[in-house]
């Protein structure tokens, strides 16, 4: 029985030294998860982009867990995640481009939602929050226009796989349905899709009390707010570095807002390739709202655009009248008169009314 | 299990047991985070003056300040790992040579000198030993082809910041186009 014996032996070394690294380990990992990022992830230098970017930002005193949570608490992908990690680390190849999967990415959301309960409200309130089943489903939009890879650029843009492992058929004849049903409740524009966290950014200073008058000249004009997601080359870029928009009516160049903020909605509301006005799902004012912002109209969370004539009308009101009651798309859904796209003449021609 | 990364038992242990390791390991590396992945700080130096003489800056900015450095650096430590040697040894011999010809390190040249110091090297007509074999001219076709990669690729590889070279060329990036939307 010298096998059994052998077993016994390995057993009673075992289990104490399995006891003693796991204490050590429970010490450690304390000490780990409430130390200064400085000392414990940002020693990585793997990381240490991630870490420097978020001290200069608003979320600058937050502790990584707060979005992250523990090494263990997402499970098996964190845990091979950092893994992967550290086998890279010993190897000597530098795996800067650590990214978060799609899980990940909602798993981190699910963390911003805890404390920006406001925006998540508005969000969930508008288009934004539609879900996988939304989109990738829509028999009519599926007859009309074949699935492709390309309509994961504007919903759908952290997905790890391809068009064809989430849907199945890839045709115009359908019936469609998932091949992993767990994506079908996903979003497909989550938060981060319009914001990134490790952002150099600009904390807003503490103002002046004693002098009122000088606070509008001590704030400081940010950008970092919004940035888009670019799928094809997995990163953020900031609402100040996207282009703004040319846009054509017939050879007339349109006067589009310079404001970083719309820059990042065209991204998807975009025109044809030709950038020819109303085209494809392009919205951009012409006409009497030309030159506006997207969001002077249009709440950037639920998208609720129900308030906001009364922050300039009836003072500039060139007609007398009230004009949420005019004959426009704001009133009734089938008016002609378009109100991105709403003219003087649409209403009067030659100086008098239609 | 059916997910869509599988993940075995065995696979699984040993990711964890090399966890809980690394977790002790990183003290080790815990100093100050050194700024560059590859180049040592002077190397660094010498690298943005060469990528600004590569891509001299105008009213745009130049190699240096568009982060081609930083590119290759970054590079060294992944994609073109194998370039490491020649990338030592030829900055090195840039030093040296610049050293020999003009007494004083590269970066420190006026630009005339430093663009007359690279055509010598772009036409292979390097004297000092380490240039032998046409090192001069191979190394100096190096950088440019990097450099270039890097001004004119995508930032997410560590050069273009903030996508100058899309903005001074006017391209739209990322590039606005809608979906082909028909009409209901
Ligand atoms: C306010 C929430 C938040 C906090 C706090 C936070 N992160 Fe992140 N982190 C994110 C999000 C969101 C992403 C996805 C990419 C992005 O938006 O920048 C991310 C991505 C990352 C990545 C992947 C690389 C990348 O840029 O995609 C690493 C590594 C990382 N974080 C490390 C850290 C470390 C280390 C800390 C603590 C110093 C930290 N994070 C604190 C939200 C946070
Ligand atoms: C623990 C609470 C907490 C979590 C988690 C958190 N935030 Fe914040 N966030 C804040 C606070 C507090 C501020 C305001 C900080 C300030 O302006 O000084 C803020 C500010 C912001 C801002 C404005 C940034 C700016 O530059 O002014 C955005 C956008 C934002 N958060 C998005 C997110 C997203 C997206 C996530 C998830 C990845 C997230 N937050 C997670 C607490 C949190
Ligand atoms: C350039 C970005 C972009 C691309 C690419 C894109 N979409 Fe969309 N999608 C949008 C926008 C913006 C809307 C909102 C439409 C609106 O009302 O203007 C939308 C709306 C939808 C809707 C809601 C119903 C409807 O018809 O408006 C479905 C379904 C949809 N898209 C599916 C798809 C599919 C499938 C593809 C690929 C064949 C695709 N989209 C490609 C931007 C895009
Ligand atoms: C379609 C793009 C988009 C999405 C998706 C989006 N946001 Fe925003 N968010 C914006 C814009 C645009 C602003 C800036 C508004 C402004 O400056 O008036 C903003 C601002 C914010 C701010 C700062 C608010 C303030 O008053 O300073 C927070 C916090 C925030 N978003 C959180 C979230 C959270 C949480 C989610 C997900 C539930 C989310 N956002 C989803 C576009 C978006
Ligand atoms: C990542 C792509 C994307 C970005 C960026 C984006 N949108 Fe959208 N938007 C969509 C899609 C897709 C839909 C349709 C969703 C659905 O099926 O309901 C939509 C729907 C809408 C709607 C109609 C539904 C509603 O909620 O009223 C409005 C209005 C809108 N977006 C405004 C904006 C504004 C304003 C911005 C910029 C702050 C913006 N969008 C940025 C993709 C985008
Ligand atoms: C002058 C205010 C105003 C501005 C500016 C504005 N919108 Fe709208 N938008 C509205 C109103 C009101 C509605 C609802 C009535 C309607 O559908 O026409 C609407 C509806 C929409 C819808 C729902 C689909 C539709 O047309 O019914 C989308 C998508 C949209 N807007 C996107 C945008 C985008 C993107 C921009 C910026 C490029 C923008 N809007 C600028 C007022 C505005
Ligand atoms: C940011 C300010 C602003 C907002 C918000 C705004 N408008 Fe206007 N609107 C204007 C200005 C300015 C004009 C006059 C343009 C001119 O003189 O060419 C105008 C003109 C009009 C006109 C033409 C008739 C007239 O009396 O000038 C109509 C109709 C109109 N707006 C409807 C709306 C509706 C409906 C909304 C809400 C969805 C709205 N507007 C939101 C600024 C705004
Ligand atoms: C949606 C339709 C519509 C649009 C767009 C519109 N109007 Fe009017 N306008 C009217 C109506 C209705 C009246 C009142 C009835 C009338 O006088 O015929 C009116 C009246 C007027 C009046 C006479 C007001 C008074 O003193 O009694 C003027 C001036 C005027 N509009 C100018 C403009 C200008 C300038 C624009 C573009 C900035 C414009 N309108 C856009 C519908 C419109």
């Amino acid at each position: 029985m010298a096998g059994k014996s052998i077993l016994h032996k390995i057993l009673i070394l075992a289990i104490p030294l399995f006891l003693i690294v796991s204490i050590g380990f429970g010490l450690f990992y304390g000490y780990w998860n409430s130390a200064s990022p400085k000392k414990t992830c940002a020693s990585c230098h793997e990381i240490s982009a991630s870490v420097e970017m978020i001290t200069q930002s608003a979320h600058r005193n937050l502790a990584c867990k707060e979005c992250h949570g523990t090494a263990l608490s997402n499970g098996v992908n964190s845990l091979r995640e950092k893994g992967m990690m550290i086998i890279n680390h010993i190897k000597g190849v530098a795996d800067e481009d650590v990214k978060l999967n799609e899980v990940q990415i909602l798993g981190v959301m699910d963390n911003c939602t805890r404390c920006h309960k406001t925006e998540q409200a508005r969000w969930l309130s508008g288009g934004h929050s539609a879900r996988y089943q939304d989109i990738f489903l829509n028999a009519k939009h599926n007859k009309t226009e074949q699935l492709n890879f390309d309509c994961l650029r504007c919903h759908g843009m952290f997905a790890d796989m391809s068009i064809g492992n989430i849907v199945e058929p890839l045709d115009t004849t359908g019936p469609w349905k998932f091949k992993i049903n767990s994506v079908s409740a996903r979003p497909v524009i989550p938060c981060l899709a319009c914001h990134q966290i490790h952002l150099a950014g600009m904390p807003q200073p503490r103002p002046d009390y004693s002098n009122p008058q000088n606070l509008f000249y001590g704030r400081i004009t940010s950008n970092s707010l919004v940035s888009f997601y670019t799928r094809h080359d997995k990163i953020h870029v900031s609402a100040g570095n996207l282009p703004i928009l040319k846009l054509w009516e017939g050879v007339r160049l349109v006067k589009v807002s310079s404001d970083p903020i719309m820059r990042n909605c065209i991204q998807c509301h975009a025109p044809n390739a030709g950038h020819q006005a109303g085209t494809s799902d392009d919205r951009t004012p012409r006409g009497v709202h030309e030159g506006f912002s997207c969001i002077t109209c249009h709440d950037p969370h639920s998208n609720n655009a129900r308030q906001s004539c009364n922050k300039c009308h009836p003072a500039i009101s060139h007609c007398k009248i009230d004009v949420k009651t005019m004959n426009t798309s704001f009133l009734n859904r089938s008016s002609p008169n378009n109100i991105h796209w709403l003219s003087c003449t649409d209403c009067h021609k030659g100086g008098r009314r239609k | 299990m059916d997910l869509p990364d599988k993940l075995s038992r065995r696979r699984f242990m040993r990711l964890a047991a090399l966890s809980a390791g690394g977790i002790y390991l990183f003290s080790r590396c815990a100093g100050p985070t050194a700024e560059w992945r590859f180049f040592t700080s002077s190397e660094a130096r010498l690298m943005d003056a060469l990528a600004d003489q590569i891509i001299p800056p105008d009213e745009w900015p130049g190699g240096g300040e568009s982060g081609v450095t930083n590119f290759i650096d970054k590079q060294l430590t992944g994609p073109f790992l194998r370039f490491q040697s020649e990338y030592r040894k030829g900055l090195k011999g840039i030093q040296d040579s610049s050293e020999t010809l003009y007494h004083q390190r590269f970066e420190n040249l006026n630009w005339k000198e430093q663009t007359s110091f690279l055509e010598l090297m772009e036409a292979g007509k390097m004297n000092e030993p380490v240039w032998a074999d046409g090192f001069d001219l191979k190394f100096f076709g190096l950088i440019r082809d990097h450099s270039m990669q890097s001004y004119y690729g995508s930032s997410r590889h560590g050069g273009n910041r903030d996508n100058i070279s899309y903005k001074m060329l006017k391209l739209d990036y990322p590039f606005i186009v809608g979906q082909n939307r028909y009409k209901s």
